[in-house]
């Protein structure tokens, strides 16, 4: 085994765990604190992906393509969580289902505009290209994809700690009647928090599309993914968003590089291993 | 039982042996295939009823046919490759169950809806066992079940046998506590049940019921491929449990009949048929939360109220 291709295997875990956290996050803030586990964040991503490619075919701009994929997706987030999610606030079970209903709705319209080819969004010619990665020519973009995720990171952990927003968060994570009750507007902030979740899975869906392709069934594939994330690093933790991101995009790297057919597979294991040691994730709380 | 529903299952079940007398053949096709429905929902609801929601059924049922369709293909005769079957979907089911035995609520949707991910990807993936994108084709049917109204009555027997074994359990001092852990999870831990291990219990046996039904839809189509193991197909278990009412005996059958008839009629009609669906999904969870059976029990509970105020 050669310490290149190693190295390689450990950079394209890394740049596919970034993408799996800029999804995980959105999805474990959300379930944070409303406490609903976003089954339709895969058909969001998806969305993302599309419209990130229609803006880009028009225009040829591609940071005004990743701005699009977030509002756009964002104003659906918004719909969703306004039309639907709120008549059954609270109310764990028919809230997922919901959003299991609404991935059916978009991921089959997505089909229907979109064809069922695999289509990718090529990065602009300042992203395009290799690097030099510890002498070792690398692509650009998975390095810049990786920089964009701390960057995000760091900004959702900043936030989350130090601004009154971020406190009004974990009010509302910790104790929302008491929250309501000291005169937080709970209803906007959670609507606020579904819609800052969506636009995260919309600019993964753009970012998404120029890493790997974008096709029907890209938005299960990937949420089965940062279901794994979540389920490891513990729902509701970006600290465990970020560990967990790792852990799975180099497990995935690595299996798929030394045995594909069981790629799936070992995806898994962690995922099992943590389940049975610590049913609520690594950085989950214990209810 | 009351006299009622005993009258009405009845009249149900007399109405399905007569229905292949009545009815051409393509209507028996159709039932058939809500009769297997149903044997999947039941599967689901087994675990419904103690407040657990499975989101990757379809993998165990899959699981079952995959090892149906393997053994028939390599030479086994029916009952041979029906042990197997049942044996896949056992193992499956027993990982399923280990897994998620310690997992309430939204966790275990979370974590079925993972391993039902994980095996619809092994069914593509494992190309010299399951034949990967293009599954197992000529799952012939045993001799006895060759005629397509022979193979209709095998599933009414099977799904009242499964209906009948589903009943037994949910009185019994199992189903009892199934229930008891879907009301208070701590006070039953509290109270000395092992939590844990009936779920496991009931995550195998539900499973070994959706490997049932995975072994018929594999006969009804003499053929699987992996997407009998998408999450899609156990987002439609979902549906149909929800739709008939979660935790009821007839539930499933009554949801799976509306499911699988409208996804025929609409597969029929239309191209964007899983819009449909997706839209009926979000239908039935905003306007008919209690489902189909919830909705009789309320009418029938107005009617009578009705009747009481007028006799006074």
């Amino acid at each position: 085994m050669r310490v290149e291709s190693v190295l390689v295997q450990v950079l394209n875990g890394l740049s596919f765990g970034a993408l799996l956290f800029l999804l995980a996050s959105g999805f474990t803030l959300i379930f944070g604190l409303l406490r609903i586990v976003n089954l339709s964040h895969g058909a969001l991503y998806l969305s993302g992906g599309y419209v990130a490619l229609v803006t880009v075919t028009a225009t040829g701009n591609y940071p005004l393509a990743v701005l699009a994929a977030g509002l756009v997706v964002g104003t659906l987030g918004l719909v969703v969580e306004r039309a639907l999610l709120r008549p059954v606030r609270g109310r764990e079970l028919p809230e997922v289902l919901l959003t299991i209903g609404v991935a059916f709705v978009l991921a089959d319209l997505c089909l229907a505009l979109f064809g069922g080819e695999p289509k990718r969004v090529a990065p602009p010619a300042l992203l395009s290209g290799s690097i030099e990665v510890a002498g070792l020519a690398y692509p650009r973009f998975r390095v810049f994809v990786v920089a964009l995720a701390v960057v995000i990171g760091l900004g959702l952990a900043l936030v989350h700690s130090r601004t009154r927003l971020g406190a009004i968060i974990r009010a509302g994570v910790d104790d929302r009647e008491t929250a309501a009750v000291l005169g937080i507007d709970v209803d906007r902030v959670f609507a606020a928090m579904f819609v800052a979740g969506s636009v995260l899975a919309g600019l993964a869906g753009a970012i998404g599309a120029s890493l790997l392709t974008i096709l029907p069934g890209a938005d299960t594939e990937i949420l089965l993914s940062a279901l794994v994330v979540v389920i490891i690093g513990g729902l509701g933790s970006i600290r465990g968003a970020a560990v967990g991101s790792v852990l799975v995009g180099l497990v995935d790297a690595f299996s798929k590089a030394w045995i594909p057919d069981l790629s799936y597979f070992t995806v898994f294991a962690p995922m099992a291993l943590v389940l049975v040691f610590r049913p609520t994730g690594l950085f989950g709380r214990v209810e | 039982m009351s006299v009622w529903r005993a009258g009405g299952l009845a009249v149900l079940a007399a109405a399905g042996a007569a229905a292949p007398y009545v009815f051409p053949s393509y209507v028996i096709g159709l039932l058939t295939l809500v009769l297997i429905a149903a044997v999947f929902a039941a599967s689901i609801n087994l675990l419904a009823a103690g407040g657990l929601f499975s989101a990757g059924h379809a993998g165990i049922s899959a699981a079952a046919g995959y090892g149906l369709a393997y053994a028939t293909a390599h030479g086994q005769a029916w009952p041979q490759a029906l042990v197997l079957a049942l044996l896949v979907a056992g193992v499956v089911a027993g990982v399923y169950a280990l897994t998620s035995m310690r997992t309430a609520t939204i966790y275990f949707l979370m974590v079925t809806l993972a391993l039902g991910m994980v095996v619809f990807g092994l069914a593509y993936r494992l190309n010299a066992l399951t034949g990967g994108e293009n599954g197992l084709r000529d799952v012939d049917r045993p001799a006895a079940v060759a005629e397509y109204w022979q193979f209709y009555y095998l599933c009414l027997v099977v799904l009242a046998l499964a209906l009948a074994a589903l009943w037994v359990i949910g009185r019994s001092p199992f189903g009892l506590a199934l229930r008891g852990i879907r009301d208070s999870e701590s006070r039953m831990r509290s109270l000395g049940y092992n939590v844990a291990g009936f779920k496991f219990q009931a995550v195998v046996l539900s499973g070994l019921l959706a490997g049932v039904s995975g072994v018929l839809a594999t006969y009804q189509a003499e053929f699987i491929s992996p997407a009998s193991a998408s999450f899609g197909r156990s987002a439609l278990g979902l549906v149909m449990v929800i739709l008939g009412g979660a935790g009821t005996l007839l539930g499933p059958l009554a949801g799976a009949a509306v499911v699988a008839l409208a996804q025929n009629e609409l597969s029929v009609h239309m191209d964007r048929w899983q819009t449909a669906l997706g839209l009926l999904f979000i239908a039935v969870v905003l306007f008919v939360p209690q489902g189909l059976t919830g909705l009789a029990g309320r009418g029938t509970a107005l009617l009578r109220q009705a009747r009481r105020t007028r006799r006074t």
